[in-house]
């Protein structure tokens, strides 16, 4: 009876401890996502993946109209940048026009629901405040944005205790295996907005793409049976790859943090046996049955996608 | 010899080539060094540098082996002209090396040094820029100095290549497309996510109304 008295109070004592980290993480990254999205910011970070580091320059700023400003460069080869002005977001990429999308987000190497709303999280994924550690030269509070299954990675962010910013990322497996991490490498914070961002503020962007031109998708001949908890499709639609021109029929799925897309298209092969590759966490799984090529793509352990992946089904051929 | 030739063997012995030239630069480049006496001896000592920077030179050093082979070749009447194998030898490393480049998004760094951060990060990228180059060059040397070195017959060795040379041929190509596969892949998925992020707001409405409402 003792024992049981005390093993009950051992298990309320560390249930009441996990709740209040997690009320506290929960906090911290609030105040990341506040920071985010009002605070001028110039930063640089690497991302470092498959024994390869990309460098990015990131200025982030809110102009007197009250109206956010972003840029995002990449700083190796080819020009790529990422430019946002309040609600809309411009791409310049390689080899491709300039185009622009209506978003209040830029698709980066940083999950972008880290500026949005955390509480869209909570439902696959814990929040744990883990310590304090140093990093670029500043007092960092660590905080692990734990998935409740096995089916999708781990998440720790390290976080400026003065000004809430994200000082390192890793995306980490349920092993404890590194699969990518980015690392800031400078930090300033300031009152005024940059000359580059003033420069944004008055530079036009590209016209916004008409999304409406692109073939959505309500009745395909296909179904995904299988996704992990809270993984909710974002779109459908029929494209053309825009490497090999290839028409494919196209899924998107998130669960807030993760994006998952699945595709489908005809091959000139008839079969080929499931392959994958990785990209840091990024895994690419792809395979031709009768004809058709299924390919899953997205942040998540393999076992996850070949479970998708497996559990597609038709209805009908899908039309080429 | 002209400083920008000796550059251009520099690279090559390297194995390093900018992302803006072409296959002609290092065909050009090499026809010129195949034609040059200068320039192939410049070719000989940069991987002889190359070798002692890498402590890899072999035990028994003999400088100028390309003349007992030769020689040896002249006395065999059924062999393959070293200078194609060679030639075969380089493209193949090029290809290998163009492929490379297309993955390797950032070969080259790009100008804007002017935050010492990011300078910082352009250093981490090029000291592993420089390891992933050195691996690319020791198997080219292996094949072309060091079982050469003093003892080895050198024809019996080119006699081997051409099939070897195919089978990798193939395996690289086979490779390269199962390469080319998942770039497509990744690239359509970035591109997807990209196009799509503008949903994501919709979703998440309650917080974006509210940070506007702070703002106003």
């Amino acid at each position: 009876m003792k024992l049981l008295t005390s093993f009950l109070l051992l298990i309320s004592v560390s249930f009441s401890a996990i709740s209040v980290e997690n009320t506290q993480a929960k906090l911290l990254l609030e105040q990341l996502s506040n920071s985010l999205r009002q605070l001028n910011f110039s930063t640089s970070f690497v991302v470092v993946k498959n024994n390869q580091a990309e460098p990015y320059h990131w200025i982030h700023g809110v102009s007197k109209e009250n109206i956010e400003l972003e840029i995002l460069a990449l700083l190796n080869g080819p020009r790529r940048d990422i430019l946002r002005k309040g609600n809309t977001v411009s791409y310049i990429e390689p080899k491709s026009p300039a185009y622009s999308v209506t978003s209040n987000y830029l698709s980066s190497p940083i999950p972008s629901i880290l500026s949005g709303n955390i509480s869209n999280l909570e439902e696959n994924y814990h929040f744990v405040s883990v310590g304090r550690s140093r990093i670029l030269g500043r007092a960092a509070q660590l905080v692990r944005i734990v998935a409740k299954d096995t089916h999708r990675f781990d998440y720790w962010l390290w976080l400026d205790q003065t000004t809430g910013l994200l000082l390192k990322l890793a995306v980490i497996t349920r092993q404890g295996q590194l699969l990518e991490q980015i690392q800031f490498t400078h930090l300033e914070v300031s009152d005024t907005l940059s000359e580059n961002l003033l420069n944004l503020q008055s530079a036009e962007l590209p016209k916004v793409m008409d999304m409406k031109s692109v073939e959505q998708l309500t009745d395909l001949s296909w179904k995904v049976n299988w996704l992990p908890h809270g993984f909710k499709k974002v779109n459908a639609n029929r494209h053309q790859v825009n490497n090999n021109k290839k028409s494919v029929e196209f899924i998107l799925f998130n669960d807030g943090l993760v994006n998952i897309s699945v595709s489908i298209g005809n091959s000139k092969e008839r079969q080929r046996a499931m392959e994958y590759a990785n990209d840091g966490a990024t895994l690419v799984l792809n395979e031709v049955k009768n004809n058709i090529e299924i390919s899953v793509v997205g942040k998540i352990p393999p076992e996850t996608a070949r479970q998708i992946l497996t559990s597609i089904t038709f209805i009908n051929k899908p039309k080429p | 010899m002209s400083e920008s030739k000796s550059e251009k063997i520099s690279s090559l012995v390297d194995n390093y080539r900018a992302t803006t030239e072409d296959s002609s630069y290092v065909e050009q480049a090499i026809d010129d060094m195949i034609s040059n006496d200068d320039l192939s001896s410049l070719w000989q000592r940069y991987h002889l540098i190359g070798d002692a920077i890498r402590d890899e030179l072999p035990s028994s050093l003999q400088l100028d082996l390309s003349a007992q082979i030769s020689e040896a070749i002249e006395a065999e009447p059924t062999v393959l002209s070293p200078k194609t194998s060679i030639q075969d030898t380089v493209n193949n490393a090029s290809s290998e090396n163009k492929f490379k480049a297309k993955i390797l998004t950032f070969i080259k760094p790009f100008g804007q040094v002017a935050i010492a951060a990011s300078a910082a990060g352009l250093m981490i990228v090029s000291v592993q820029q420089n390891y992933a180059d050195n691996d690319n060059v020791i198997p080219s040397q292996v094949v072309q100095t060091t079982p050469l070195a003093g003892f080895a017959n050198p024809v019996s060795f080119n006699y081997q290549e051409p099939n070897r040379q195919l089978q990798q041929k193939a395996i690289l190509k086979q490779k390269m497309a199962k390469q080319h596969r998942f770039q497509t892949l990744l690239a359509d998925h970035q591109q997807q996510v990209k196009l799509n992020t503008s949903i994501k707001p919709i979703e998440l409405s309650n917080s974006v109304e509210k940070s506007d409402i702070i703002n106003k």
